[in-house]
């Protein structure tokens, strides 16, 4: 009584849809605090209690050396959010994605995407409040948060690109790792927990008893501090390599 | 038009809907509520007032028209056809023996009622009618 | 002629050794309401989430719009899964849900969800997160029904919802229908609500298809047969028994299939009552406990 029609109706599109790629980042960023306002409350808010620090012990005489006070992490306090940041963008975000019918492949281009944005735009920030911050001498009152550590030593590009790969492997670390969650559950979990442990207990095992933390410690040394972040954004790469072919087969419950 | 109940028409689970809603507009065609030409519900307006899907109260529909009791008139709506009425008191006529005579003659059986006596009951409930 | 939107022939899907669906043949047609019936836990929302990508396949062929439906773009574009437990991003709103959804349907009538939003009485701008159960539901709802997509499913989304707001769905939902017709796929254990909504019906009980009907032909298709147990047996001796129930000496059993003027005339003379039974009890009947004695339930589809 009724006929069918076996012809798929679909037109088979591109590989690459920009589109589709797109409204997942569009997604992210529907709520603009998650990736943008907390990262940049967080370090508003470390600036805020450098300076206030700073002042008062000028006030109190303490510190008068050209060093002025330097809150050495400060610099780094986004971090941790920005790891729970890439963990719910895949906990949370994936399943919404998938519910509303984006493709699993589509949805890890549009969250790497993302992921590469929010890198750039903070390492720029970043790079150049160090800039001036030296500029300024630490803000007029000799404070530093952005002149710590690695920073301000050898100019905007490496303070752009050290910040970039820590912030990229960052948020790909959280994401790749719960991509493991979303595929093998708690069992997955588990695997990778003690697996992990297991692997590092084994090199450090095998590096102390070669003895070759001194060789480690030297290659560090010679590829440099770019050498150094760009180990970073390889691991980096890695995580979102491994979290892709993870991703392809994970359902969302 | 359709009798219903003040929260709700009232359609009985049990029974294709479509048939009610067929059943419904005969009703409402013998008891004179609507007269040859005039015109009944579109299929959206039913389905929207008895709260059921388009498709069913569309069979119904059909089936009035497969009948003859209704008709289609393109671009304006559905019209009750010219002598429907006429046709369905012959159905119901020819249905009346089976559908209500038998039962009531097999429960007076049951009760020992003789023909004489529910003749007698007949008349008797007509005039209190 | 209609076009089927879903081809299903042996769909398998294996946790471990559990069989959540078991070798289940379905054919999907455009432009109907169709029932997705079913005790908890028989299978309905596997089915649905294996026709919606979300979940893979372990066996036999699956065609939604004429290709396989995971990882396919193209496919799901034209889907609408509303999940009965629906994950969104940490501090959404439904406001943000509501923005977000143009993105993915096409058919997107903000119109229609700013209506639905009124009928419901959702505060847009409260996170999901302190939503109630019956709010978040109504999210979900109004995400299905204001995307116009051509293949909607609704797992259960009313859970939560009272019953004023599920009338209200149910209304909206046949309006919108008539106006935009489309396929949608409604599963629920509220089976006597959702009843005249139906154009067909499809039962499930542990992971196969019991029933695949039209929904008009289902209903009235058996009989409850009441009366002395003996006499009753006797009526029914070579009839499909799909239920009973004894009181003492009385029995009411329920056979598939009308009866016809003469064995309505016999069982009267009988002393048996003949009740006809609405689509709630026939699938009570069909996916409970089975009655003692009986043989396989199997309504043939």
């Amino acid at each position: 009584m009724t006929a069918v029609a076996t012809a798929p109706d679909t037109v088979t599109t591109p590989r690459f849809r920009p589109h589709e790629v797109f409204r997942v980042v569009r997604l992210h960023t529907v709520n603009p605090s998650i990736f943008f306002g907390v990262p940049w409350l967080i370090l508003g808010g470390a600036l805020v209690v450098t300076i206030l620090i700073a002042l008062i012990l000028r006030g109190s005489g303490i510190s008068d050396s050209e060093d002025g006070f330097r809150y050495s992490w400060a610099v780094l306090s986004p971090q941790w959010y920005l790891v729970v940041v890439g963990v719910q963008a895949v906990a949370y975000t994936f399943p919404f994605a998938l519910g509303f019918g984006a493709t699993r492949r589509d949805y890890w281009l549009g969250t790497s995407a993302m992921f590469v944005f929010v890198s750039f735009e903070m390492a720029v920030a970043i790079a150049t409040l160090v800039q001036i911050e030296q500029a300024t001498n630490g803000w007029g009152i000799g404070a530093g948060m952005f002149d710590a550590l690695w920073y301000g030593i050898d100019g905007w590009w490496v303070d752009f690109y050290s910040t970039f790969a820590l912030q990229l492997l960052v948020l790909f670390i959280g994401a790749s790792i719960t991509t493991v969650f979303m595929r093998w559950r708690m069992k997955g979990m588990m695997i990778l927990l003690f697996g992990g442990i297991a692997l590092l207990l084994a090199l450090i095992a095998g590096l102390t008893f070669t003895e070759s933390w001194p060789a480690v410690f030297d290659w560090f040394g010679s590829i440099g501090l770019v050498g150094v972040f760009t180990v970073l954004l390889g691991l980096a790469a890695v995580c979102a390599v491994v979290g892709y072919l993870v991703i392809r087969r994970a359902t969302p419950r | 038009m359709l009798r219903t109940a003040p929260d709700g028409p009232e359609l009985d689970e049990s029974r294709p809907i479509f048939i009610q809603i067929a059943e419904q507009v005969e009703n409402d065609i013998i008891d004179g509520t609507l007269p040859e030409g005039s015109q009944i519900p579109s299929t959206n307006e039913f389905a929207a007032f008895l709260r059921v899907n388009p498709a069913t109260a569309l069979k119904g529909v059909n089936r009035l028209v497969d009948d003859g009791i209704v008709e289609k008139r393109r671009g304006i709506g559905m019209f009750v056809t010219a002598g429907a009425r006429a046709r369905l008191i012959e159905r119901r006529r020819a249905e009346f023996a089976a559908q209500y005579l038998r039962p009531l003659i097999v429960e007076a059986e049951k009760l020992g009622i003789d023909i004489d006596e529910l003749a007698g009951l007949l008349r008797a409930e007509r005039i209190q009618s | 002629m209609t076009r089927t939107v879903v081809r299903a022939s042996g769909l398998t899907k294996r946790y471990g050794s559990f069989t959540a669906v078991d070798g289940v043949d379905l054919a999907l047609e455009e432009h109907k309401i169709y029932g997705l019936l079913g005790r908890n836990g028989a299978g309905k929302t596997t089915i649905m989430q294996l026709l919606t990508g979300q979940l893979f396949r372990n066996g036999g062929e699956l065609e939604v719009f004429g290709r396989e439906p995971a990882e396919h773009a193209d496919v799901l574009r034209r889907m609408c899964f509303i999940a009965e437990a629906q994950r969104y991003p940490e501090d959404f709103t439904p406001a943000h849900v509501f923005k977000a959804a143009p993105w993915f349907f096409e058919h997107w009538d903000a119109e229609f969800a700013e209506r639905l939003v009124a009928d419901f009485r959702l505060p847009l701008k409260r996170r999901i997160k302190k939503l109630s159960r019956g709010q978040l539901s109504a999210v979900g709802v109004i995400v299905g029904l204001a995307s116009r997509a051509p293949l909607t499913f609704f797992d259960e989304p009313y859970l939560g919802l009272d019953a004023v707001a599920r009338h209200i769905f149910y209304d909206r939902l046949l309006e919108d229908y008539a106006e935009h017709p489309r396929t949608v796929v409604l599963s629920t254990h509220l089976i006597d609500e959702v009843a005249n909504l139906l154009e067909h019906v499809i039962l499930i009980d542990q992971g196969r298809i019991l029933l695949d009907r039209d929904a008009e032909e289902v209903r009235g298709s058996a009989t409850t047969v009441a009366g002395a147990s003996r006499v009753v047996d006797e009526f029914v001796a070579d009839r499909p028994v799909i239920g009973r129930e004894s009181l003492g000496g009385l029995a009411s059993v329920t056979i598939d299939g009308r009866l016809d003027r003469d064995e309505r005339v016999r069982a009267a003379e009988l002393g048996l009552e003949l009740a006809p039974v609405s689509l709630q009890q026939l699938i009570v009947h069909l996916t409970g406990p089975e009655p003692a004695g009986a043989p396989e339930k199997e309504v043939a589809a």
